[in-house]
C-alpha cells in the first residue's frame, strides 16, 4: 500500500490581486488517513492554503497534487473534498437530516431520496445526531452544530477533510471535548484531515503532524513533540509554548556565552547540539522554555555561579497547577514556571538555574544556532 | 420589574399618545360616523342606513371589485417580477449598488410625477408604448380612454411602482445570506437552480411574507395611482374606480360623510380579513 505523499503542495504562491502576498512559498506533503493542522497567527496564511487546497481561491503559482494528479484546474465539487466551515453554514431552513442529506441530493451524481436518507443515517450515527434528525440547526448547542457540519461534510464520501477553525465559536470546556471527538471521528474514518487553527494547544493536542506557517511560508513541518522540543527557529521556539519561552540576549566573548548577570562556558554546551557554530563578538538570543528555567528552592551549594541569574519576583500568575513567576532582565520580560506547591512572594530575591541541555540559541536572523 | 413598567410608559407616552389622536381615535370616529347621516357639521344618527345605501350601490360594488382584482394580481406579480430581478442582479450583475439605485429612484419619485409620465407612455394617441406596439404590427389599445383597459393600464403602472421597494428589501435580505451556504452548495456540485430553490427562496420567505403584508394591504388602498395616471379622475366612467377613490368621492365630492365612513369600515374588514387569510397561508406554506 503506497502510503506516502497523499497530498503534495508544492511551492504554492497566491498573491492578491491589491498586490497583497498572503503566500509566498509553501511546500509541503501529507501522509495518507493523517490529521495534520495547519497553525499559525492570523494573516500567515493557513486558511488561505487550505482554501487553495479546497479549490476556493486559485494559487498564484504551484501546483497541489492529490495522489499524483494536479488539482489546479478541477473543479472544488470534482476534487472529492468535504469542507467544514468556522461558523459550520448549515442551512438553517432544513432539518439536521435535510442538512446532511443536501450534498447527496443535488447535482450531477445525486441520489434517491431513500439512499440519500440511509448514507446520511449512517454518518449521522457515526456523529451521534441521529435523534436529533428533525430539528433546525438554530436549536442545536454548538458541539451539536459542529457535528453536524462534520456528518454534512462525510456524506460524499470525501477522499480529503478540510476544517477552518472549526473550534473557535465553542466555548473553552466544549472545545476540550470536541476536538477530542474530532480526531477519534476522523480516525474512525480514516480520512485524510487538515484542520486549521490557531491555538497551539489545539494543534499539539489534535495532530499528527503540525505545519507550522508565518507570514505566508512554512516555518516547521513536524510532530507535536519536534515542534515543542527542537523549534527549528526562533519564530518557532516564540509561537509555541504557554507560558511563552524567555528570551535573552547574549553575546560570545572569550568562549563564553555572556547575558545581563550570567554567563557560560560554550563547553558547558553539549556538542551535539550545535547546527552551527558561535561567532566570537557576535550577539545570540538565548531561548530557555519557563519550565526549564528553575529557581533554587533550597539552599543548593552552588559549585559554579556563573549558570545562575538572580532576579527579584515582579509579579506571580496562577495557571492551574503551576504558578508563573515573572521579572525583568536587561529589559525582557522573562517567566519561570514552577509547581503550585513551592510557596513564593511578589519582591523575593531568587536565583535561577538554566537547564543548559534544554536551551536553545538563535542568531540574529532568527535561525537555530544551539 | 414593576418600577422599570412604570417607567416605560413615561417613554411611551409621546408615542402612544400620537398614535392614539391621529391612528385610533380616527377609527373609532369612522365607526361612529358611519352609523351618521347628514353633514358633517350636523350628523344625526340614521342606524345602518349607510351601510343599506353601500350594499345597494352598483358603484361600491364595482369599487371593491376593481381594488381585489388590482390588489390580487399587482401583488404576486410585482413580486414574482421583482424576486427574479433582485436575484439577477444580486448573483450575475457586478456593481450592485449603482442597479440598487436605480432600482430605488421610482420610490423616491412622486407618484404624481410617475403618473405624467405613464400618461404619455400610455397615451393613445402619441404614447410611446402603443408606438411600439404598432411597429411590431401588435394591436394597439387605448390605454387610459379605453374603459376596458382601465384596470389593465392600473395594474401596469402599480406592478411598476411596487417594484422599487421590494427590491431594495429583497437585496437586503439577499445581502444576509451566508455566501458560505453557496461556496458548499458549489462543492457539493449543486446547479444554479437547485442552489436558488433549495437555499436562496428558502432564506427569503420570511422577507416575501413581510412584503406580501405590506404590499397586499397598500393594494387596498390604492388611490394616488389612480389619481396620478387618470389625470384625478377614476379612469373613463370610474372605470378604474377604486374603495378608496369611492370613500374620497363620498366624503369631499358628494358631501355624505356618513356613507363614506360606511365604507371605511368595510375597506377596514376586507383588509383585516385579507391579510388573516394571506398570514395563515403563508404559515402553512412555510410549515
Amino acid at each position: 500500500m503506497e502510503n506516502k505523499k497523499f497530498i503534495e503542495v508544492k511551492d504554492l504562491q497566491k498573491t492578491y490581486d491589491n498586490g497583497h502576498q498572503a503566500i509566498k512559498s509553501v511546500s509541503f506533503s501529507v501522509n495518507k488517513g493523517d490529521l495534520v493542522c495547519l497553525l499559525g497567527p492570523s494573516g500567515c496564511g493557513k486558511t488561505t492554503t487550505l482554501n487553495m487546497i479546497a479549490g476556493l481561491l486559485a494559487p498564484t503559482g504551484g501546483d497541489i497534487l492529490v495522489e499524483g494528479k494536479s488539482m489546479i484546474h478541477v473543479e472544488p465539487k470534482d476534487r472529492n473534498i468535504g469542507y467544514v466551515f468556522q461558523n459550520y453554514a448549515l442551512y438553517p431552513h432544513m432539518t439536521v437530516l435535510q442538512n446532511v442529506m443536501f450534498p447527496l441530493t443535488v447535482g450531477k451524481g445525486k441520489k434517491s431520496k431513500n439512499e440519500a436518507k440511509k448514507i446520511a443515517k449512517r454518518y449521522m450515527q457515526l456523529t451521534h445526531i441521529e435523534e436529533l434528525a428533525d430539528q433546525k440547526p438554530g436549536k442545536l448547542s454548538g458541539g451539536q452544530q459542529q457535528r453536524v457540519a462534520i456528518a454534512r461534510a462525510l456524506v460524499q464520501e470525501p477522499k480529503i477533510l478540510l476544517m477552518d477553525e472549526p473550534l473557535s465559536n465553542l466555548d473553552a470546556r466544549l472545545r476540550l471535548k470536541i476536538r477530542e471527538e474530532i480526531r477519534a471521528l476522523v480516525k474512525e474514518v480514516g480520512i485524510t484531515t487538515l484542520f486549521v487553527t490557531h491555538d497551539q494547544e489545539e494543534a499539539l493536542s489534535i495532530g499528527d503532524r503540525i505545519i507550522l506557517f508565518n507570514e505566508g511560508t512554512v516555518q516547521q513541518n513536524d510532530t507535536g513533540d519536534n515542534l515543542y522540543l527542537e523549534p527549528v527557529n526562533q519564530f518557532a521556539a516564540n509561537f509555541i509554548g504557554n507560558p511563552v519561552i524567555d528570551n535573552f540576549k547574549v553575546k560570545v566573548e572569550n568562549d563564553y556565552v555572556v547575558g545581563k548577570g550570567f554567563k557560560f562556558a560554550i563547553t558547558d554546551l553539549k556538542n551535539e547540539r550545535f547546527k552551527k557554530t558561535l561567532q566570537e563578538g557576535q550577539t545570540y538570543t538565548l531561548s530557555v522554555r519557563p519550565e526549564n528555567l528553575l529557581p533554587l528552592m533550597t539552599e543548593v551549594k552552588i559549585e559554579n555561579d556563573d549558570h545562575y541569574l538572580e532576579a527579584d519576583i515582579e509579579d506571580i500568575e496562577l495557571i492551574g497547577r503551576e504558578r508563573v513567576l515573572k521579572f525583568t532582565n536587561d529589559g525582557n520580560s522573562e517567566r519561570s514556571l514552577i509547581n503550585l506547591e513551592h510557596q513564593v512572594k511578589r519582591g523575593d530575591h531568587l536565583t535561577f538555574s538554566f537547564k543548559l541541555k534544554r536551551v536553545y540559541i538563535f542568531d540574529d536572523n532568527g535561525e537555530r544556532v544551539y | 420589574m414593576k418600577q422599570n413598567q412604570k417607567k416605560a410608559w413615561l417613554f411611551l407616552a409621546p408615542i402612544l399618545i400620537l398614535v392614539t389622536v391621529f391612528s385610533i381615535w380616527p377609527i373609532i370616529r369612522a365607526f361612529i360616523m358611519s352609523f351618521k347621516g347628514g353633514p358633517i357639521i350636523n350628523m344625526q344618527y340614521n342606524g345602518l342606513a349607510n351601510y343599506q345605501y353601500i350594499f345597494s350601490d352598483p358603484d361600491f360594488w364595482h369599487a371593491i371589485a376593481n381594488t381585489a382584482i388590482y390588489a390580487f394580481v399587482t401583488v404576486p406579480v410585482a413580486l414574482i417580477i421583482s424576486i427574479a430581478l433582485a436575484w439577477f442582479v444580486f448573483s450575475k450583475i457586478k456593481h450592485k449598488t449603482f442597479f440598487e439605485t436605480m432600482f430605488f429612484m421610482p420610490y423616491v419619485t412622486s407618484t404624481i410625477a410617475i403618473g405624467i409620465v405613464f400618461r404619455y407612455i400610455l397615451n393613445g394617441k402619441y404614447g410611446l408604448l402603443d408606438y411600439l406596439l404598432r411597429a411590431i404590427h401588435l394591436p394597439a389599445p387605448d390605454w387610459l380612454d379605453d374603459p376596458s383597459m382601465s384596470i389593465i393600464s392600473l395594474i401596469m403602472f402599480g406592478v411598476w411602482a411596487s417594484l422599487a421597494f421590494n427590491i431594495v428589501i429583497l437585496m437586503g435580505a439577499l445581502r444576509n445570506i451566508d455566501p458560505n451556504y453557496y461556496v458548499l452548495a458549489d462543492m457539493y456540485g449543486a446547479s444554479e437552480m437547485e442552489k436558488f430553490w433549495r437555499i436562496t427562496l428558502p432564506q427569503l420567505v420570511p422577507t416575501i411574507t413581510f412584503l406580501l403584508t405590506v404590499n397586499l394591504i397598500g393594494a387596498f388602498k390604492i388611490y394616488t395611482q389612480v389619481y396620478a395616471l387618470f389625470n384625478g379622475a377614476a379612469g373613463q366612467a370610474n372605470s378604474a374606480m377604486t374603495a378608496v377613490f369611492y370613500i374620497y368621492n363620498k366624503f369631499q365630492v358628494v358631501n355624505t360623510p356618513g356613507v363614506a365612513m360606511a365604507a371605511t369600515v368595510v375597506l377596514f374588514f376586507i383588509i383585516l380579513l385579507a391579510t388573516f387569510i394571506q398570514r395563515k397561508i403563508t404559515k402553512k406554506v412555510n410549515s
